[in-house]
């Protein structure tokens, strides 16, 4: 136990120091194993756990979904979901709000990354809100949220990665993904409405489109619905694995770009390299994760914390409600994929021998990682949108994300209360 | 050669690091992304696939990922918690950023040393895919190799540092 709990403070030390959380973990992880296993039996099992990370055929899932990402985005789609969502609610109080949330729903199913969403987005919605008169805290905490959608909806990169490393399955997560994710939409929209009933002029309405425009904006989305429809029906169908699905998404969504002419051999290059980078990025923290892991494991920590915790006769919700409050505090300074992989060798065991789904359970990590995104003050989504939008203060931003860091943790107790809504849909999967 | 020509050398390496690794990590993705296209479609609609597709990815995903790490590393775009750096003077930013990338450095060196190692003890067993019997050990040695360039391009930061980057925001990629 004190081993392993040292290793944790070590990690939050090196990472402080502002040492790559990835080096953190690896070091500590390596460093501690080595000390209890002896060295050369160490070094044995961090080879073997880079070797077996580069040879994995289903993690070949995480690049393809991010160039599918890509490719979208640099399509110039965004603009046109928003247009669309623009046209059915934009003559509503916040109208332009709302549809940013839409919009951002939509990209979600294309895109599996929260800081894409939130960076797109702001370039396309932002504008157009600031054109029509509203307050910067609202549109910068609309797009902060609306931007987590990206991970919720499935395709989602925080999915995958729990999947992998607790051996779920990857398909029944992103089916368990898609309700919870229309709910966080609608409480975002909730918190919508209630900002601009207190505060009118924060969000004036826009002009009501005709069915006739509604359609037309309609018509220019559907190639792109298509590839959705595609991609997750097929995984959910059981049609294709979701490692087979994000290549064809990728390969579709590279077609799609293609034929809108948004793409030049140097523009597929760049497309290319960005998601390369992207993904030695997030092996470099998973490797770095699996080396903290095999440490942890190691210790008594996991087996002393799951019998400690089970022996104090607590309801078992109550317990994985503690975990989450953790998540949710722990999340407004951390770095949350790293903060996800760190405790999951501690946390997961607790909640498979609660009796609990480890589906259910990915998708509350995915909804404390929604929160820990837009949570003041170290939020990632912020920090993306204080990047993008110079002239909008940090203050003003993190004026407006509170009642939509509210909203999500409505969701978060909704999943929590009402497990059906993440399991129902993946228990007509095969 | 003089000290005035470091920033010269560094923009070099730099501009010849991109291209060479870049080209590498761009080209085994979009390698992935035909293969898995092929043999889907060709599994579904003819009923054949590619054979040994499933190899194939793997040894491309090697090249994707370890290709991809010393450009990460050169981009500053590794998650830091860098919150604190505004209350950090300038002078004391500079040594922190010269010690974190020497142990960096000294990190991927170990690591890039135990997959060397790795590597000949799979060539000398003859270790090769299962079904198109590939030599495994290359690749290996390739893993080997990058992590150790990206060891060298931290030593290179500490000559020229990078500011954090935040991938597919600083650049400004994400939109059109």
């Amino acid at each position: 136990m004190t081993e392993a709990l040292t290793g944790f403070a070590a990690v939050f030390l090196l990472a402080l120091l502002r040492i790559p959380l990835a080096f953190a973990m690896g070091f500590v992880g390596f460093v501690g194993l080595g000390l209890m296993r002896g060295w050369p039996a160490t070094s044995a099992s961090v080879a073997q756990v880079v070797y077996e990370t580069g040879f994995a055929y289903t993690l070949s899932v995480v690049p393809l979904f991010i160039l599918m990402g890509n490719f979208v985005a640099r399509a110039g789609l965004a603009q046109e979901l928003f247009r669309a969502a623009y046209a059915f609610v934009g003559h509503v109080r916040g109208g332009l709000a709302h549809a940013t949330v839409l919009a951002c729903a939509g990209f979600g199913a294309i895109c599996g990354s929260s800081i894409a969403t939130a960076a797109t987005m702001s370039k396309v919605a932002y504008p157009s809100m600031k054109k029509l008169g509203y307050a910067d805290y609202l549109s910068t905490g609309v797009i902060a949220a609306g931007g987590t959608l990206g991970i919720m909806i499935p395709p989602s990169t925080i999915l995958v990665i729990y999947g992998i490393v607790t051996e779920t399955h990857i398909g029944k997560l992103f089916a368990a993904g898609l309700l919870p994710g229309l709910v966080c939409a609608l409480m975002m929209m909730g918190a919508i409405v209630f900002i601009t009933w207190r505060d009118p002029a924060a969000g004036p309405a826009g002009e009501r489109s005709s069915w006739r425009e509604r359609l037309l904006a309609v018509r220019n989305i559907w190639g792109v619905a298509l590839l959705v429809v595609l991609v997750l029906g097929g995984i959910y169908g059981g049609v294709f694995t979701a490692t087979e699905g994000a290549g064809i998404g990728a390969s579709g969504a590279f077609f799609f770009a293609l034929a809108r002419g948004a793409l030049t051999p140097r523009k597929v290059f760049s497309i290319l390299v960005e998601s390369a980078r992207t993904t030695a990025m997030l092996f470099t923290i998973l490797i770095a994760a699996m080396m903290f892991a095999n440490f942890v494991n190691f210790t008594t920590m996991p087996g002393d914390l799951k019998d400690w915790i089970l022996g104090q006769g607590l309801p078992p919700l109550a317990i994985v409600g503690a975990m989450m409050l953790i998540y949710v505090v722990l999340g407004t300074i951390m770095e949350e994929l790293s903060m996800v992989l760190l405790t999951i060798p501690v946390f997961f065991p607790i909640v498979v021998q609660l009796g609990f789904d480890p589906v259910w359970f990915g998708v509350l990590i995915v909804l404390v990682v929604q929160i820990g995104l837009i949570s003041p003050p170290v939020g990632m989504n912020l920090f993306v949108l204080n990047t993008l939008l110079k002239d909008v203060p940090l203050t003003q931003i993190f004026r407006g994300v509170w009642l939509f860091v509210a909203a999500l943790v409505l969701a978060l107790v909704v999943v929590l209360e009402f497990q059906p809504l993440a399991l129902w849909l993946p228990s007509y999967m095969r | 050669m003089g000290a005035a020509h470091w920033p010269e050398v560094t923009a070099t390496l730099r501009r010849a690091l991109e291209a060479l690794c870049g080209t590498l990590a761009a080209s085994a993705l979009f390698a992935i992304m035909w293969l898995t296209l092929v043999d889907v479609t060709g599994r579904k609609a003819v009923s054949t696939s590619v054979p040994g597709s499933l190899e194939l990815t793997e040894l491309l995903m090697v090249l994707v990922i370890f290709a991809g790490l010393p450009l990460v590393s050169l981009r500053g775009e590794h998650v830091v918690f860098d919150s604190l750096d505004p209350l950090l003077e300038a002078g004391v930013r500079r040594a922190q950023g010269l010690l974190v990338d020497l142990l960096c450095a000294a990190a991927l060196a170990g690591v890039a040393w135990l997959m060397w190692v790795k590597a000949g003890n799979m060539l000398q067993y003859g270790d090769t895919t299962a079904q198109l019997q590939i030599p495994q050990g290359p690749f290996v040695y390739a893993m080997s190799v990058l992590c150790g360039v990206t060891a060298l391009v931290h030593l290179l930061l500490v000559l020229a540092p990078a500011t954090h980057h935040h991938p597919g925001v600083d650049d400004a990629g994400a939109a059109p």
